[in-house]
């Protein structure tokens, strides 16, 4: 399905392995400006799956692979959306509790397709992108076995 | 022999991640490619390197949750190999 603008969707996949803010993520990709745009920002919780306090989230993934995988899914979700860009900044390395892990920002003409084809992004990437979390508490790691519902 | 390159390619490159590399105690390996025509599949890589620790005993299958990508691109287990081809384990998803 061709993009309702006409033109390729600009897409941004960003992997840092330093923290980073968000909102300044943000203001450097919002350029030019769109009639709307649809954000979500994952932080690391303070907790472990059993509830016990989190040190720290450590993130692998395949690197080459998880650009590839994050290109695709992005290019695909933008144009069954008809979306204008999009960016994805997910963090790599150790994390701390608070610091943001994940970034999806679209943007398109209406409301619709940017909320739709952030919330569809977001899941497809949890997926189908090749990130694994590793939980440190109390001085060991614990690979996590599935994804927190939706 | 062949050139250089070419004996290079003559291999195929396993790679393992997150808690798979862990329980293999390697993260890479690089394996002579079969000659003679015998064809090579990531399922067969899986049985040859000795992944699974209680292997099912229908060939060709993996585990239930551990995918397969060839090449950067996720892939069927019983996609037919070809030599400089990289294969990588990938045990369940977690990001975002």
């Amino acid at each position: 399905m061709a993009p309702a603008t006409g033109s390729t969707p600009r897409i941004d996949i960003r992997l840092p392995g330093e923290p980073f803010e968000p909102l300044t993520e943000l203001a450097g990709w919002q350029r030019p400006h769109a009639a709307a745009e649809g954000h979500f920002i994952g932080r690391v919780r303070p907790a472990t799956a059993t509830g016990a306090p989190l040190e720290a989230l450590e993130l692998e993934h395949y690197p080459g692979m998880t650009e590839a995988q994050l290109q695709a899914l992005a290019s695909a979700c933008a144009a069954r959306h008809g979306a204008e860009a999009v960016l994805v900044t997910h963090r790599v390395g150790r994390i701390l509790p608070g610091e943001a892990i994940v970034l999806v920002a679209v943007a398109a003409d209406r409301r619709g397709p940017a909320l739709r084809c952030v919330a569809e992004l977001l899941e497809e990437l949890k997926h189908h992108a090749p990130f694994w979390k590793r939980e440190w508490s109390g001085g060991t790691g614990t690979w996590v076995g599935g994804n927190t519902p939706l | 022999m062949n050139s250089q390159g070419a004996t290079v390619a003559a291999k195929v490159h396993v790679r393992l991640f997150a808690a798979l590399r862990e329980r293999a105690g390697w993260a890479e390996r690089s394996l002579s490619f079969p000659s003679g025509g015998v064809e090579q599949t990531p399922a067969g890589l899986w049985r040859q390197l000795g992944l699974d620790p209680s292997p099912p005993a229908e060939t060709g299958h993996l585990p239930a949750g551990i995918r397969v990508a060839v090449n950067h691109a996720f892939a069927a287990p019983d996609t037919p190999l070809a030599p400089g081809d990289e294969v990588a384990f990938l045990p369940p998803i977690t990001g975002g």
